[in-house]
């Protein structure tokens, strides 16, 4: 098993290092000079702007430019923002946090409201409630997350007032440890039900046809014509059957949540990641956002790694064989 | 030298004649920072303002860095104001008023300035404030790496210091704004101590956790979340602040910053960070007070390249200024906020206008006209009526121009130019307009930091380097560089006024650019805060501010 994850690591590391070229020449190729928006809103002396440039290294042409970071890359150093100044390393620690936490909050809260949302679809094939979870997983999954964000915020914190609208803690709290992480709670609630919204939508499509399948399935009849309660047939036989396409699921659509993230971040002033690749690329802040996609594209890859070994548990069918 | 008084040299100097110009155009100015700093009187506490509490002002990213030294950012300079001060500070009236520099001298020939600097100003770190600070400061960081205050140290022969409590400024030639562009933002003062002999002043670790002299010292820094301050103990003004911390929370989603207001979660909205389509709303809350029109002069206008054929001639550029429905673009696009664009330097400064210049008059909205100047410019129309094609750039993130310039679009296609709408990202925008002078028309705005010889010159002045935020239209015209040269230089305000006059004219004829509208900002703050507004930027001088229970 570990040669195998090894193996799949070592693939990984072609990859990763394509979405660091690739990203690094493309976004250096796009319209629009970071210079110019770091020398600020008055007509700078081309003395200075050459200084500025010149500083950030941005007087070179890109391949060199490319080949300088890659080799502080290896150096394990991620450089340094120009649009931010300060390690482009410290900045994203910062930010990390607050965007796992969201993220796996988004995550818990689709596992926990989809799958059941799903299993009661199937279970009820046909009737008002699998209709009613129908609609509603389609309706979900067309909705944009950063309207309903907005949408959420109108109903719960301007309208109703029960949640907070923004930010991750009271700007006028002075609290400290464990008290100041209590109170990022109440703050979490709507972002994470805006970002992880699809999710659910898309976790309780998955696991109704999944169920279905599973459902039609020969060891079902038998099961149950070995007497077994209806509620023991659904977790142990059709919900373990069903599981393989709904990890599959939710291990490749990992993506998903990080691009929303982004979106959600901006319109909840959440102060994680996602916005920060966002703010990155209006500012043209190379090294932040290839550090950030970087960073994107080894949590898929490894996202991935861990659904295929998850999987093999699950379904003895699969083997990291070789 | 002979020297003058404070308040003589008032009456000459920019600040001073311009508020005395003001004085004179608008008698009955409410006195604005009075009305608002009274708050003890409510409360019925003879003390004066109540001490204590959190005030929250919002911003809308964050800051670039905290060394209000190197950047114009405006979410650095609203932090920055708090953290640092400058010579001088500028009051709502245009009027020039001591901090660091407790009084001052000017050589009858306006071209040496004397300083006298307050003692026991202490940085936030204990040490010592002196006039080796200033020099230092000028020398070694307003000169070169501030985007606005490095062309005005070069206007400086030498800064001395004498001893540790004067300062000496001589000028090449005279400069009518320099007291005013002495203030925190344009000229902060910056501690020697933690720059010299640092290394690279852009990435000095004070940039990130400053020190200043300011009212309020630097507590924390969370990137995308907020800023904290907390009340200086040793500040200079004695009793000041009132309010124990500041918080500036990061609101990058513009819809949000207003609800954050009307839900209490924070107390200040500055104009700046505001989208013009909440104004109504938040009007209607009883819960803030609203101040319009406090700030430096502004103004929003269209460039034109002058490169482009159909725009090569005057009476094309005149044409355009008579089909475009300014009115209408201050009504739709703006929420009705903002003055109707009275000439090339709008209306902000008051001494300075021309009676005979007035676009309200010299161009109303008239399409036969337009399309008569068209003829006689050459630009003629096609068979299918098409006269021109013209790309007009907008930055897409500023949403009233991007509805602006379909209203361009509309009223243009009256007189037969069809105009593309390339609302495209900040950076592009600057990189197609600035860099490439790659556009036809574009919509850009310029604040004028207080003198037009700061602000206004640039849009109109000959220029040949392609830096963002200058005149992009490639219009040359020698007589107004002339004019324009002379009254920087000339500290008479009777006399400056004569000479913008006379390129008030020249370029309400040529019309290099047709300016939209004055800028008309509106501010929200929760009624809870008193002593707020009583600076020209709503910024500054929060040591003033305290809130009310």
């Amino acid at each position: 098993m570990w040669r195998y994850i090894l193996k799949r690591l070592a693939q990984a590391l072609p990859v990763v290092l394509g979405v660091i070229v690739f990203n690094f020449t493309l976004i250096q190729l796009a319209p629009g000079d970071p210079v110019t928006l770091l020398v600020g809103d008055y007509p700078a002396t081309e003395e200075y702007t050459r200084q500025v440039r010149a500083d950030f290294g941005l007087d070179q042409p890109v391949p060199v430019r490319l080949a300088r970071y890659l080799e502080q890359l290896a150096r394990g150093n991620l450089g340094f923002s120009f649009a931010n100044r300060m390690p482009v390393g410290e900045l994203i620690a910062q930010r990390f946090g607050p965007t796992l936490m969201l993220m796996l909050t988004a995550l818990g809260l689709a596992i926990l409201i989809g799958i059941p949302l799903g299993v009661i679809a199937a279970r009820n094939r046909g009737r008002l409630s699998d209709w009613v979870a129908q609609v509603g997983a389609l309706a979900g999954y067309s909705t944009p997350d950063f309207w309903m964000g907005q949408l959420l915020i109108l109903i719960f914190a301007v309208a109703l007032g029960w949640l907070p609208s923004q930010g991750m803690r009271s700007a006028r709290s002075v609290a400290t440890g464990m008290q100041a992480t209590l109170e990022v709670f109440p703050y979490l609630i709507l972002p994470a039900f805006a970002l992880g919204f699809r999710y659910i939508a898309l976790l309780s499509r998955i696991t109704r046809s999944a169920m279905l399948d599973a459902l039609s399935a020969d060891s079902v009849m038998g099961a149950r014509a070995k007497g077994l309660s209806e509620r023991r047939v659904l977790i142990a036989h059709v919900l373990r059957n069903a599981a393989l396409p709904i990890v599959t699921v939710i291990g490749y659509n990992l993506g998903l949540l990080i691009a929303g993230s982004a979106l959600i971040e901006t319109v909840f002033s959440w102060p994680g990641v996602g916005r920060l690749l966002f703010d990155s690329i209006s500012k043209r802040d190379y090294p932040v956002m290839t550090a950030i996609l970087m960073m994107v594209s080894i949590t898929v890859v490894i996202a991935n790694l861990i659904t295929d070994l998850v999987y093999a548990a699950l379904d003895p069918r699969v083997r990291y064989a070789r | 030298m002979k020297k003058l008084t404070r308040r003589t040299f008032l009456k000459v100097s920019a600040g001073g004649a311009a508020a005395a110009g003001l004085a004179a155009c608008t008698p009955a100015a409410p006195a604005a920072p009075a009305a608002t700093a009274a708050p003890a009187a409510a409360t019925a506490v003879p003390a004066g303002p109540a001490r204590g509490g959190t005030a929250v002002i919002v911003m809308d990213s964050d800051p670039d860095t905290l060394n209000l030294g190197v950047t114009s950012n405006y979410s650095s300079g609203d932090v920055g104001a708090k953290l640092y001060n400058g010579l001088i500070w500028v009051d709502t009236n245009f009027g020039i008023k001591p901090s660091l520099a407790e009084s001052w001298t000017i050589s009858p020939d306006a071209k040496v300035y004397t300083f006298k600097l307050r003692q026991g100003v202490t940085w936030h770190d204990g040490k010592p404030f002196t006039s080796a600070d200033a020099v230092y400061t000028f020398q070694e960081i307003l000169g070169k790496f501030h985007p606005r205050s490095q062309a005005l140290v070069k206007r400086m022969k030498s800064i001395e210091a004498p001893d540790a409590n004067t300062l000496v400024i001589t000028l090449v030639d005279p400069y009518a704004p320099l007291l005013l562009q002495l203030n925190v933002f344009e000229a902060p003062m910056l501690p020697k101590h933690l720059f010299d002999g640092q290394g690279d002043v852009l990435k000095n670790p004070a940039g990130l956790k400053p020190i200043g002299t300011g009212p309020y010292k630097f507590v924390e820094w969370t990137k995308g979340a907020s800023v904290k301050l907390a009340r200086y103990e040793n500040y200079w003004e004695k009793g000041k602040p009132y309010l124990d911390n500041l918080v500036f929370p990061i609101i990058p989603q513009a819809a949000n910053r207003g609800t954050a207001l009307e839900t209490g979660e924070a107390d200040f909205l500055a104009s700046f960070y505001l989208p013009l389509t909440d104004v109504e709303r938040l009007s209607k809350s009883d819960k803030l007070n609203q101040k319009r029109g406090i700030a430096f002069p502004a103004i929003y206008f269209m460039m034109m390249n002058n490169a482009t054929p159909a725009l090569a001639k005057k009476e094309a550029r005149q044409a355009i200024a008579f089909a475009v429905d300014r009115a209408r673009i201050i009504t739709q696009a703006n929420a009705g906020i903002g003055r109707i664009g009275r000439g090339p330097f709008g209306d902000g400064f008051k001494w300075l206008l021309d009676p005979a210049v007035d676009y309200s008059k010299m161009y109303p909205r008239d399409v036969a006209k337009a399309k008569s100047l068209l003829d006689a410019a050459g630009v003629a129309a096609a068979a299918d009526g098409t006269r021109a094609k013209l790309r007009l750039v907008v930055d897409s993130a500023r949403a009233p121009f991007v509805t602006a310039a379909q209203i361009i679009k509309e009223n243009l296609k009256e007189i037969g130019i069809e105009v593309e709408v390339q609302a495209v990202e900040r950076a592009v925008m600057t990189q197609k307009v600035y860099t490439d002078r790659d556009y036809d028309l574009t919509l850009q705005s310029f604040v004028s930091s207080g003198d037009p010889a700061i602000g206004y010159h640039r849009l109109y002045v000959t220029t040949t380097t392609r830096v963002a935020s200058t005149n992009a239209t490639g219009y040359s015209n020698t007589v107004v560089d002339g004019l324009f040269a002379k009254a920087a230089v000339t500290p008479d305000q009777g006399a400056r006024a004569a000479l913008y006059v006379e390129a008030q004219k020249i370029l309400a004829d040529e019309m290099p650019t047709l300016v939209l509208y004055d800028d008309d900002t509106v501010n929200f703050a929760s009624k809870k805060l008193a002593g707020v507004f009583g600076a020209i930027d709503v910024r500054d001088r929060w040591e003033d501010v305290s809130l009310t229970k």
